[in-house]
This record gives structure tokens, sequence and C-alpha cells, in this order.
């Protein structure tokens, strides 16, 4: 565990993965962050149905010792989130790429996608 | 002054690189062997020490189950000497030091005239001097408070910061007597609870004491001159072993004194706040003059003040410093300390309210982000001491 760097996604520098299939977005963070933060403790997922905006708070992630949020890294509406991480929020320790993501978001501009970075680009950033 | 470990409420580029942040800190005379053991740092009132080295859960379990070894550093060493040197202690303390036989130590309290906490401290009886362990960046405001009540007292007595002279290892859990006593020959059980003496230990001679802020069976090591802190940290960590000994940083450190209701300076006396205040009134001696006293006789008196309260979440949540405390929807305190339990595994959480508001199970309301995450009210320690067997 540490800082394994998917090819097949889209990445941020502020630390968020995508994952993008046609118009959806699985979004969640990547192994360097929840091996930095270690012990994820506790997450806050938005509702489904929510409206986000690139840049704004998509949801709160915290380890024992820190609180941190997390933004939306497209534009869009939330289509679905990962129920799981209420009752296992390990889960993003455990997975941070499969089991470990956070919501999936419905593209509203797909512009925003071509600025994302790729994996080269988040590797040489880390 | 006394800075703070959690990160609160920052995007997750500034977490990350929190405990990588870090300038004109104070390191630790053993910081290179942190590191070695793979240590990740912060910075806390001046000091840049060991936050965690696996993660913050698995320690703090660790020392609850085993045994887990400490740097402790960052607190301060102050002597007090001369003739009169138990005068001046029961004069600026809430103890009264003739009570306190030698070799053994005392938590207690330093006030201001008015009432309110200077500094939290053991202080450790030693034949005819006086060791107190001031909090992490409270040493030169100690020592200067206590020369000058000597001085203005006509007490023959000098406080002296030795802090960069000394290092502070703290073993804890309940294998730390086992643990320790496989490296000296004097036997740690005649070392009674806050009892304080010169022992071999180790291949030096230091001084140990049965204290610690875990809650748990332990003892800290007063470590001079600090070149020989290494050695003393590895033999420890290899006596250890057997027991799956573990270092442990102030991540856990901080999660387990919460989890014992015990205080941390910096958060729980923050604004100003008397013993009475920060329930500490088992550690006020009456029966002797000191400073502070008459104020905390005129507040005792009159009653109606805010004492720190434990909380245990029901709602999912982690209360931190700083969240509203609401009771039917209206303010009535605010978390001084929080974070979430890796006994209990929920939110748990001190503050101060109004003896209203406190009667033991009464529910209340702590704003998190907004929302309100009810917690109900506690009697310390949040975790019990029959923890470990329960579980």
């Amino acid at each position: 565990m540490g800082d394994e760097v998917r090819n097949n996604l889209k990445y941020t520098d502020s630390h968020e993965w995508l994952k993008i299939d046609d118009k959806i977005a699985k979004v969640g963070i990547t192994d360097h962050a929840q091996s930095e933060l270690t012990d994820i403790v506790f997450v806050e997922l938005p509702e489904v149905g929510k409206e986000v905006k690139k840049g704004e708070e998509l949801c709160v992630v915290e380890s024992v010792k820190s609180v941190s949020e997390i933004y939306a890294p497209v534009t869009g509406r939330i289509a679905n989130i990962n129920k799981k991480l209420e009752d296992a929020p390990e889960t993003i320790n455990e997975s941070p790429y499969d089991e470990g993501w956070l919501v999936e978001i419905e593209i509203e501009d797909e512009s925003e996608v071509k600025k994302l970075l790729d994996a080269e680009d988040y590797k040489r950033m880390i | 002054m006394i800075g703070m470990i959690y990160v609160l409420s920052k995007s997750l580029n500034y977490s990350l690189a929190f405990t990588r942040k870090i300038s004109m800190s104070i390191k630790s005379p053993i910081y290179l062997l942190h590191k070695e053991l793979g240590a990740r740092f912060t910075e806390f009132a001046g000091f840049e020490m060991p936050i965690q080295y696996t993660s913050i859960k698995d320690e703090h379990l660790t020392v609850r189950k085993t045994v887990g070894l400490f740097d402790v550093s960052h607190m301060s060493n102050v002597w007090i000497t001369g003739e009169n040197a138990e005068d001046l202690l029961t004069l600026t303390t809430v103890e009264d030091a003739s009570k306190i036989k030698d070799c053994m130590s005392q938590y207690t309290a330093i006030l201001r005239d008015d009432g309110t906490v200077i500094d939290d401290t053991i202080f450790m009886h030693l034949g005819k001097k006086y060791m107190i362990i001031p909090n992490a960046g409270m040493a030169d405001q100690v020592t200067k408070w206590l020369n000058e009540k000597a001085e203005e007292n006509e007490i023959s007595a000098t406080a002296e910061n030795v802090s960069n002279d000394f290092i502070i290892l703290a073993v804890q859990g309940p294998k730390s007597r086992e643990t320790l006593q496989k490296l000296t020959k004097t036997d740690l059980k005649t070392v009674g609870f806050f009892g304080c003496q010169y022992v071999d230990i180790a291949g030096i001679n230091c001084i140990i004491s049965h204290t610690g802020y875990t809650g748990e069976l332990g003892f800290e090591l007063q470590i001079t001159p600090t070149n020989l802190a290494e050695d003393v940290f590895r033999k420890i960590l290899e006596a250890g072993k057997e027991f799956g000994i573990k270092p442990i940083g102030l991540g856990a450190r901080d999660t387990l004194r919460l989890e014992k209701s015990f205080i941390l300076a910096g958060n729980e006396f923050k604004g100003g706040r008397t013993p009475l205040e920060a329930v500490m009134s088992w550690t006020i001696n009456w029966d002797h003059d000191f400073i502070g006293k008459d104020s905390l006789l005129k507040q005792k008196e009159k009653g109606d003040y805010q004492r720190l309260t434990n909380l245990i979440c029901i709602d999912k949540g982690i209360p931190r410093p700083g969240c509203e405390i609401k009771k039917d929807g209206k303010k009535i305190g605010t978390v001084t300390s929080g974070t979430l339990s890796p006994c209990l595994n929920v939110g748990i959480a001190m503050g101060y309210v109004h003896p209203n508001f406190r009667e033991k199970e009464s529910i209340l309301e702590i704003i998190i982000r907004d929302k309100p995450v009810k917690a109900k009210v506690v009697k310390p320690p949040i975790v019990p001491k029959d923890w470990l067997q329960q579980n």
C-alpha cells in the first residue's frame, strides 16, 4: 500500500481520482492520499440528487486526527453514493480504487474532464 | 503556545501537507531514531514530535492491550531547590507539599491569583529537591512565576528550567512493568502508584515514576544527559518485543488521555479555567494557603459555574474542539477536546457546561458541520478501567 496510481483513471491535484464511464464519473481518493491520512474513521457523504459544482465541497473524510474536505472534481448531480462507507469508512484504506469509492457524479460539462490529470501527471506530482 | 495535534476542516491537500510542513521547531534528541522507526512528525507547542508510526488506532490499542513506548521530551523539566523548596510548592500549587513524602509524586495545578490555571503538572519529591514537569512550552513561564513568588514571599528556593538536559520516555500499558523489569534489578513492584525514585535501568541511572497519561499501568523515565536516551529507547523496545511493544506517537497519546478524561492543558485550560471548573477539586488541599485559594473559595460558594463534562456520541460523527454544545437548540457550551474513541469506536468529547445540563445520562447535542449529533453525558473516565477485560 502507498503510492499506486492506476493508468485507466483521471486525477486531480487535490488527490481525487475519477473513473469516467460515459456521462458518469466515479470518484474516490487516491492510494497516496489514504496512506498519508491512515485510519479513515468517518465519511460524510452528500445526498443523492444534490447538484455539486467543481471545486466545491463534495464530502468530508476524517481520520482520527484530521478532517479533510473533498472537493467535487467535476460539476454535476450526485447519482450514487457508496453507502458502505457509512459503516465501514476503513474501506477507503483497504481498497481506495475499488470498494472505497465515494460518489458517482452525472457529469454536466464534459469539457471539465479534459482538464483533469492523467496517471503520468499525477505520478509526477506525488 | 500549546499546539493542536489535529487538522480541522481543511482541504485534503492541507491535511496531507500538515505532517511535512514543519519549521523552526525543536527536535527531540532522538529524532533520527524516530525517523528510522518510520515516524511521521507533527509540530506540537514548538516541538517536532512523532504523531504516529503505524496508525493512531493501532498504537492506541497496543497501549490498552499490551505496552507502548513514548518519547515525551516535549514536556518540561524544572528543578525546585533550596532550603524552602517545599514551602514554595505549597504556596504556588493546590497541594500542601509537606504531605507528599520523599519518593512520592503528586498531580497538581499552579494557579494565578484569580484562581485560573497557569499549568497542571506533576511534582516529584526526590530527597531535598523537587522536580516538576510543566507542559510543553510552559517551562519558562512556570519557572519565572515560581521564582517571582519565591522572591515576593522571601522563600529560600529557586526554580531552574532544565528541560534541555532531560528526555522523558513513557512506558505504558498492562505489560509495561514486565518490560521494564527485565532492564533493572530494582523490584518495580516496590515503586507504588505515583512513587518516584532514582533507579539503575537499561545501563543508566535515571528517575523513574509510576505515572502516566494513558490510564494504564505505566512508568515514566527522566533521563539525563539526553545522549543516553537512544540506547535506552532501543533496549526498551527489545525488552518489550515478546509483548508486541510499539513506539507510540502523540496522536495516540491524545486519544488515550481523552478516553480516560484526562485534561490537556492547551485545550481544557484555554481562555482561563479554574480547577473547580475543570473538575479537579480532588487535587485541591484546602487546609493550606495557596495562590488563588481566595478566588476558588468565592467561586465554590457561588457555585454557579460551568464544569468540564464528558460526552459519548449516540449518533454518528466525531466532535472536534470548537464544536458547539446545545440543549434543546440553545447553546450551552463548547467542545474543548473531541475525537473518535479507538476503544469504543464512537465520537467522544469533553466540554464545559452548566451543572443544570450535566446530570449523568442527559442527552445533549454537539453541532458538527451544522448538524446536531446527539451525545450522552457520562461520568469520567469515558472508557472504564475494565474495558480490556470486557473486550
